[in-house]
């Protein structure tokens, strides 16, 4: 008689057995299926909880100890400073104009490229021809790496042979030198929404998942196509929306896109960022690799990262109740999702 | 109603957001095809009146671009093979598995999402350089063992959805967890698989910080090196250059993305719904 059949008479496998219960065949141990899962899901996930530990929790405990020092990266007698750096961050204005630069840059390029988006997603969900088409070439661009879409945008705005001079000389107007203050930040703010694919494409599987039975209801009772828009689809992409606004803001909080525009996109280059592009990753970058404070560099990581807690808390907790999740079915056994034009 | 369809109004603004959004491409093409006396031409040519692929070539051979090719295709594929086995074997562990602790661990792998990466990647170079890691590829290495949050959430969704009668069989036949896993659960995951590759893998080829960070100027990988390699003896861009290696750099990520456009989207689609 063999052990399978032994299980299956008792309890069906997979179910949780007491392994008191179980009669033991001479080639098992006496440990239950229960225990033996168990020990397989430390055994899976293991890897990934140790990762974590090892390369996130460690690296980020490592900079709140070296926030309370003095440390610079190279003498090796760091000495505990207690909260001055943290004093210092909060009274240095070049911390506080790059935070506040990034807050606005923030505040512009997101509810921007979500609006963008929406509008794209909801232009190619529409029964047109060759809208596949439109779908893979409208997020093209975001496919394009940053370094890529970074140095394109240089050449976009060379002072000398770049095509947006050459589009104001042919309209009579003199040049300008796009890629120093006060222009670089409108260089950066185009290279971001050039990037608008990928909220489309967000956007758009959260269109495809509105039941089309809803808005044709709508309709039937005498509701406007707006109407039917910000009542019944805009509700129910309210999550898909939420998504982009946390993630587009975390993202943006801590971009570095100033330094691959800068004159010397190198970390030790932040002094060729302009003053207009200086964001608070690029002070933190100044402040480790241009003046090798360690110290004080760790101090302005936590700081962000603590902003950007807080942030995202306060919008979890702002949302409540503006974010439906009702009509959420499982995500895989959704129809397979294309932009392929696929009806 | 207007003189215009509604259906005429969408196909017009949508040419006039496409013309706008490829624009950019057309001008990395055109500025890649003159040579360094049309590059100076005032006014600026909008078309190339000799087009030349001589940059492409110089682009080739200024710095050993092919040498730095080679670094990244190495990096991305190493970190893409071992970040999507590892992935699946951690989704496989959330999706199938049963241990008390699970709802914890699965609610730190959902919140990691959401972590600022860029924030901790510099004290992890901190770290990384007291081990005396940098300078190799052993960062790639350990991060694609450990897997990545958002893959591991792909295989778990697709591993939850696997019916019960498979595990249940396999069981019955004496095979423990991993021989369950490796030959009857991975084989059927694919599609996942093949996306999990191509999205670490166009990752890692675009990821400029990392390298910057890690690596000298000899090991660097074609994306740093790209951002600062073409410059003349006075320190002056060489913009036809850029553009010819810009090119060469961007042109096999949009192909991959074109033959792979199924794999591409419903991954990231499905990274904005949970």
């Amino acid at each position: 008689m063999s052990t399978g059949q032994l299980i299956d008479q008792t309890a069906g496998p997979g179910a949780a057995t007491p392994s008191a219960r179980r009669p033991a065949g001479p080639t098992r141990r006496p440990t239950s299926l229960r225990t033996r899962r168990a020990w397989s899901f430390y055994v899976f996930t293991g890897p990934w909880v140790l990762g974590f530990l090892v390369l996130t929790v460690f690296p980020l405990a490592y900079a709140l100890w070296l926030s309370f020092t003095n440390a610079d990266g190279l003498s090796d007698n760091a000495r505990f400073v207690g909260l001055d750096n943290y004093r210092e961050v909060l009274s240095d204005p070049a911390t506080l104009d790059s935070l506040w630069r990034t807050g606005v840059f923030t505040a512009i390029t997101v509810p921007l490229t979500i609006a963008a988006g929406l509008l794209l997603a909801v232009l190619v969900n529409q029964p047109i021809r060759a809208r596949g088409l439109f779908r893979t070439l409208l997020y093209l661009p975001a496919v394009v790496p940053p370094v890529g879409g970074a140095l394109t945008f240089k050449l976009i705005f060379d002072r000398d042979s770049g095509a947006a001079n050459g589009a104001l000389d042919a309209a009579g107007i003199n040049g300008i030198t796009w890629l120093v203050d006060p222009y670089a930040r409108y260089v950066l703010i185009a290279l971001t929404l050039w990037g608008v694919g990928n909220g489309m494409i967000i956007s758009l599987a959260g269109l495809q998942d509105v039941p089309r039975e809803l808005n044709e209801a709508a309709r039937v009772d005498g509701a406007s196509p707006w109407q039917s828009f910000t009542r019944i689809t805009l509700p129910l992409l309210s999550p898909v929306i939420f998504f982009q606004v946390i993630t587009g803001i975390i993202g943006s909080l801590q971009t570095f896109m100033p330094l691959l525009i800068a004159l010397n996109p190198t970390p030790a280059g932040v002094t060729s960022v302009p003053e207009s592009n200086y964001f608070y990753m690029i002070h933190v970058f100044a402040q480790y690799f241009a003046n090798g404070r360690y110290g004080y560099a760790s101090a302005l990581l936590w700081v962000l990262f603590a902003i950007i807690c807080v942030v995202t808390f306060l919008i979890f907790k702002l949302s409540k109740g503006a974010v439906f999740y009702s009509v959420e079915p499982e995500p895989t056994k959704r129809k397979a999702r294309t932009i392929g034009g696929g009806r | 109603m207007s003189v215009f369809s509604r259906r005429t109004v969408v196909y017009m603004i949508l040419v006039a957001v496409l013309v706008l959004m490829l624009s950019p491409f057309g001008w990395l093409a055109i500025t890649a095809l003159k040579d360094a006396s049309e590059l100076r031409a005032l006014p600026i040519h909008w078309w190339p009146h000799e087009p030349t692929l001589g940059n492409f070539e110089q682009a080739l051979t200024l710095f050993d671009y092919l040498g730095y090719a080679r670094n990244s295709l190495t990096i991305a594929t190493l970190y893409a093979v071992l970040v999507t086995l590892a992935s699946a074997w951690a989704g496989y562990g959330f999706a199938r598995l049963e241990a008390p602790g699970k709802k914890a661990v699965f609610g730190v792998l959902l919140s990691t999402m959401m972590l600022p990466g860029v924030i901790t990647l510099i004290p992890t170079y901190l770290m990384f350089a007291k081990l005396h890691l940098v300078n190799t590829y052993m960062p790639w290495v350990l991060w694609g063992l450990s897997g990545a949050p958002y893959l591991i959430f792909l295989f778990r969704q697709f591993f939850t959805n696997m019916p019960k009668e498979l595990e249940e069989a396999a069981i019955v036949d004496g095979c423990g967890q991993v021989r369950i896993f490796w030959r009857i659960f991975l084989p059927q995951s694919w599609p996942v698989m093949a996306t999990s590759f191509i999205l670490s893998f166009s990752w890692t080829w675009g990821d400029y910080i990392a390298p910057a960070l890690l690596l000298d100027d000899a090991r660097t990988t074609l994306a740093v090196k790209l951002a600062i390699g073409y410059t003349n003896e006075h320190g002056a861009q060489l913009s036809n250059l850029v553009a010819a290696g810009a090119v060469m750099y961007v042109v096999p990520v949009l192909v991959l993305f074109l033959i792979m456009q199924r794999g591409f989207i419903s991954g990231i689609s499905t990274s904005g719904l949970k």
